[in-house]
């Protein structure tokens, strides 16, 4: 593989981030090449050592997004870094991914049931007391605010859980990655 | 057999990594391509692995950079070691200490 070559590959690979990060990147892996040609050795050799810039530059990515993750605990931080660990295409992550999608489903599941929860409490507290009820009208006031605040509850609690599996997706990713042996030893 | 060998090698090599480059800017400010042959030379690590760990060094406050004019071509980035980076140097290199002695200690027995 030529210096273009080398190049190319690891520019397409890391679009998508921002393009000071590309560029910086870049700048590095570049200036590698001129000190190493500097030092006498050949653009091959040094493409050689140097790595698949496909797979670096994934790793590069995955870094950002979850690096993004650990800065700013939000959704799309969230999304960017399960993306990103996705794009490293693992195999175990492959394999882990149906029990990843099954968990994400009830994950959503039980916000969509929460969300519900908060408006059906708020229609109860602010209709019920028109409506007659058993117990009066203070009861389903009563009533309305109770199930707003164990929804409200139960919404914590999933958020809770939505950023340890987060979290422990981003473990579980960087132990794999760092044992992925491509990075690591040089190949062509 | 092999391949848990390999991999233990590999993990062992990832894990120096970073104390290995922060013991080469203990001593002096460096750069990228000095570090990265020093290390490929002397722990035989891929070359292209110093760049992700370099800037999640840098991300995490242990080095910083600073250019200095180059003779020949463009600037030159340099690398040196934070506040922080000596602090986590010194420590790191404390449990090195204790846990290679505990190692020896383990493998001399069962010599």
């Amino acid at each position: 593989m030529t210096r273009a070559d080398f190049m190319t590959k690891l520019r397409r690979g890391l679009a998508g981030m921002p393009a000071a990060s590309i560029e910086d990147i870049a700048a590095d892996y570049d200036t590698h090449f001129v000190d190493a040609l500097a030092a006498g050795r050949s653009e091959q050799e040094v493409a050689d050592a140097l790595g698949n810039p496909g797979r670096l530059a994934r790793e590069l990515r995955a870094e950002a997004g979850m690096k993004k993750w650990e800065e700013q605990k939000n959704p799309s931080a969230a999304a960017a870094a399960v993306f990103a660990v996705l794009g490293l295409g693992a195999i175990d992550i492959i394999v882990l991914l149906p029990i990843l999608m099954g968990l994400v489903g009830a994950l959503f599941g039980f916000f969509i049931a929460v969300i519900v929860g908060i408006v059906a409490g708020g229609v109860v507290f602010a209709a019920g007391p028109f409506a007659s009820p058993p117990g009066g009208p203070a009861t389903a006031i009563l009533g309305g605010i109770g199930i707003m605040a164990i929804s409200t509850s139960a919404g914590a609690v999933l958020t809770l859980l939505t950023v340890g599996l987060v979290n422990a997706l981003v473990w579980y990713a960087r132990l794999h990655y760092r044992l992925l042996k491509p990075a690591i030893d040089p190949q062509g | 057999m092999e391949n848990v060998t390999e991999a233990i090698e590999i993990q062992m090599k990832k894990g120096v990594l970073a104390l290995c480059v922060l013991a080469l800017l203990s001593r002096a400010d460096s750069y990228a391509y000095e570090i990265a042959s020093r290390l490929a030379k002397d722990i035989d690590m891929g070359e292209g692995t110093i760049y992700p760990l370099m800037r999640r060094m840098q991300a995490d406050g242990l080095v910083e950079t600073y250019l200095v004019e180059s003779p020949s071509g463009p600037p030159r980035k340099y690398y040196r070691l934070t506040d922080a980076g000596r602090g986590s140097f010194t420590q790191q290199k404390t449990e090195w200490a204790a846990f290679t002695r505990a190692v020896d200690d383990i493998l001399g027995a069962a010599a």
